[in-house]
């Protein structure tokens, strides 16, 4: 027999039934099935069932994020050094990012599973999988430089007010990961927004750890050629050697976290194919009508789609099922309105840079309105059966 | 011929498929009526244990309407009546002679059928034991005999994946099947008979009277699935379906005047030849497989029916057996696993890209967890019901607007249940719901 079964199963009476630490009973099921996945018989009809189970399905959505968290950890160190004046190897550069993004991600988790644990001890249910990618999408949504406690505060306010408050992992209507950011964007701006998107202790002369978002040509000039003398040209932007939050600045790494939920089946298609459309159709609107060609209204769709942080909020954020509408076709509305409002709050209103937290937030808030609407006409087709 | 268009179930290929041989096997010892197969049933006992019947005495009714019997399959006597809790009716076991006795009933030829009354054909079959192979739709209750069906549906395939081939069904029997339709005739002149594509192949000069093709895709041969896509108007909803074997049934208890004991099973058992099986109705389990040990769990369906013990007896609604490995697994990291066997709707299994035939086992692969919305469900029910929101809906009590989201419309094939990554026993919510309506309204 396996010696760590072995180990669960003495420890297992300590746990569950009359033993000492029965309290904890959710903490170690969660740890004992991470490692023995849990298959009890089928009792009741039907007798088969699929593989797929929710360990595996959050799972994937971690696996998805595998590009975009080892990239971010990368870049952070990458462009810890150019501001500094030095210039990283691959090495040094994952050393240094390591050394910003891991404890930011190791006090997400810690925090978000204490919350987990009391919620689940209390409610006495299992501790669900659903915090397994709440805890690590957060991080990557924060800059580098955010300080510890915040990233505690923010993990709390997440997991308690966005999701446990309303009954825990299904019930919740706003994505907690967002819902964290947020909280921390609104109540700690200057730690959320401003230079504050590289990591260094002593910067040299004359470096701003700016956005691409927050640049605008000054004095009629192309917002574009500005861009370029930034920094940020198209393929900078693609491949994400840029600041920004830890996981949103590389779109290609975005993009295949997104090829590989689409293909799995684990993300709706539907929601980031409409997202991606909402935002191209949007911004080329603008792009079109526009006379003020040294403002992000003049962008195009390519410099709105790899800037900020859109793939990594429409690939991770959007298609989280359990704030996203339940039927398809308000899975494309959803989507695509959130691709529309990302480009207005960048575009039109001034006092936000960047719209996709904003956006997805505000459409969770409409997806049972818009599953209400399918529902009525899906029913309206329907012959009745009274 | 009209193909039925059905886009949403479940495209699986199984191991073991039966194939196309028949072996006989006699019962040894016992017989009995099972009650537990029955829906709805409230039944009365008309036997006493040690008590002589032959075959076609009626063992016991049903209070609901006692004029429908349920019979005996074969002649001896009563060895024992079987009650669980609460004194609910289990099984009626009779040790039996190999010699039957037939009661005597009144035979008819195609000529009398058409001038028969329709009471009087209703009575004959009640008498007969054979009126519940009438199905009525949503409840599947036996069928309301005062009710004039808008359509009967027959269905030429079973409610499993491993139901009697009809091929084999009707293998030389065609006048009987004739005479079969004829007797529906009576009740409605719309009869849908419907078998699925692969099948139609086969069938020779049956196919004539097909009126439907299905596609091969599980439960697209579903009566309940076959009357969604058929149905025109809310009138429909209170349709008929018989199943082949019960069709065959009548038409050979109407043309000889005795019941018919014969009955044609598949058993499904993994790592050995799957034969159709020959027998009497109300086989004991041990008689078909004596072989089999407590490591299996013995179902009639893969979707649905219900678990069987080893002492257990066939019922008469059921016509296949499962006997599948069931031992309690617990794989090292196997949310994690390539899984190159296992079989998935989703893509998350490497056994997505490989084109193989999966071998299934009654486990869950997983813990019960919320509903996360991910609507899986959705996009495989074959009657366009979204689970999701229908089970929040039960969950809330609301039957009005369940009703509204198409409960009744549910046919119980059981993939939701199947499909959901959250391990919600959909299926059995449903049907339990359906179910408690149902009585509620009666």
């Amino acid at each position: 027999m396996n010696p760590l079964k072995k180990l669960f199963d003495q420890l297992e009476s300590h746990f569950t039934g009359s033993g000492k630490f029965k309290a904890l009973e959710p903490l170690f099921d969660a740890t004992k099935t991470l490692f023995f996945f849990p298959s009890p018989k089928t009792t009741t009809i039907p007798f088969i069932r699929d593989h797929l189970d929710l360990k595996r399905y959050m799972s994937f959505v971690i696996l998805a994020l595998f590009p975009v968290l080892l990239f971010g950890i990368y870049n952070t160190g990458y462009q810890s050094g150019l501001a500094q004046g030095e210039c990283f190897g691959l090495i040094d550069s994952f050393l240094v990012g390591a050394s910003y993004v891991l404890p930011i991600i190791i006090v997400s988790y810690a925090v978000g599973f204490l919350w987990e644990i009391i919620f689940a001890v209390i409610r006495k249910h299992k501790i669900s999988e659903g915090f397994l990618v709440t805890g690590l999408l957060f991080p990557l949504t924060l800059p580098p430089t955010i300080p510890l406690w915040q990233v505690a505060i923010g993990i709390s306010f997440g997991v308690v007010i966005g999701k446990e408050v309303f009954g825990g992992t299904g019930r919740n209507i706003l994505n907690p990961a967002l819902t964290a950011r947020a909280f921390l964007f609104f109540s700690y701006p200057v730690s959320m927004s401003g230079d504050i998107w590289v990591a260094v202790h002593k910067t040299i002369d004359g470096f701003t750890g700016a956005t691409a978002l927050s640049i605008t040509g000054s004095s009629g000039n192309n917002i574009i050629t500005t861009l370029s003398e930034a920094g940020f040209d198209l393929p900078h932007l693609f491949w994400g050697i840029i600041p920004g939050s830890i996981g949103e600045t590389s779109a290609i790494c975005c993009l295949l976290g997104a090829t590989f939920l689409m293909i799995t089946g684990i993300a709706s298609y539907r929601i980031i194919m409409g997202g991606i459309l909402g935002l191209v159709v949007t911004s080329v609107l603008f792009y079109v009508v526009s006379d003020n060609v040294s403002t992000w209204s003049y962008a195009g769709p390519f410099y709105h789609l790899c800037a900020g942080g859109f793939l990594f909020g429409i690939s991770f954020m959007a298609t989280d099922p359990v704030t996203a509408p339940g039927t398809n076709p308000a899975r494309w509305f959803y989507g695509f309105s959130i691709g529309f409002f990302t480009i207005i709050i960048r575009v039109v209103n001034p006092a936000f840079v960047e719209g996709v937290m904003l956006a997805i937030l505000f459409m969770n808030i409409f997806s049972p309105l818009l599953d209400h609407i399918i529902i009525q006409y899906k029913l309206s087709k329907r012959i009745p059966n009274v | 011929m009209e193909k039925i268009q059905i886009s949403k179930g479940l495209k699986i290929k199984l191991a073991g498929m039966a194939d196309t041989s028949l072996t006989r096997i006699t019962p040894q010892n016992t017989v009995a009526v099972s009650a537990l197969d029955i829906t709805h049933i409230r039944p009365k006992l008309l036997v006493k244990e040690r008590q002589p019947v032959k075959t076609g005495t009626p063992l016991f009714c049903d209070k609901r309407d006692q004029s429908i019997q349920y019979v005996s399959p074969a002649t001896g006597t009563i060895k024992k009546i079987i009650f669980g809790q609460r004194r609910r009716l289990l099984e009626v076991v009779i040790e039996f002679d190999p010699q039957d006795s037939f009661i005597a009933f009144e035979s008819f030829s195609r000529s009398d059928i058409d001038l028969m009354q329709k009471e009087q054909l209703i009575a004959h079959l009640k008498k007969g034991g054979l009126w519940q192979c009438f199905r009525q739709f949503p409840s599947k209750d036996h069928a309301d005999s005062d009710h004039h069906p808008p359509l009967i549906i027959v269905s030429l395939n079973g409610n499993d994946i491993f139901s009697p081939y009809p091929e084999i069904l009707l293998d030389n029997q065609h006048d009987i099947f004739e005479f079969g339709l004829e007797i529906l005739k009576k009740f409605t002149p719309r009869i849908v008979v419907q078998v699925n594509e692969s099948h139609y192949e086969k069938l020779g000069p049956i196919q004539k009277w097909i009126t439907h093709t299905v596609p091969d895709m599980f439960p697209s041969w579903d009566p309940g699935v076959v009357l969604y896509h058929l149905k025109q108007s809310a009138d429909d909803n209170l349709s008929w379906c018989i199943s082949l074997d019960h069709l065959m049934m009548i038409s050979k208890f109407m043309s000889t005047g005795q019941y018919p004991v014969e009955k044609v099973i598949t058993l499904k058992k993994s790592g050995s030849n799957n034969a159709h099986i020959l027998t009497r109705q109300g086989v004991s389990i041990k008689t078909i497989d004596p072989m089999i040990d407590s490591n299996h769990m013995i179902t009639t369906g893969l979707f649905n029916g219900r678990i069987l013990s080893q002492n257990d007896h066939l019922g008469f609604f059921e016509n296949t057996i499962h006997m599948m490995p069931s031992s309690q697994s617990e794989l090292m990291f196997g949310f994690i696993r390539p899984g190159i066997q296992s079989h998935s709707v989703s893509n998350t299994f490497l056994s997505s890209l490989r084109d193989i035939d999966f071998q299934l086992d009654a486990s869950l692969h997983g813990e019960e967890r919320a509903c996360i919305n991910c609507g899986y469900c959705e996009s495989i029910c074959p009657n366009d019901i979204m689970p999701h929101f229908l089970m929040k809906a039960l969950a809330s009590d609301n039957i009005e607007e369940a009703l509204q989201l198409g409960l009744l419309d549910c046919c119980r094939c059981g993939l939701c249940s199947y499909t959901c990554p959250s391990k919600i026993e959909l299926t059995t919510i449903f049907s339990n719901a359906i179910d408690t309506y149902y009585k509620d309204k009666a």
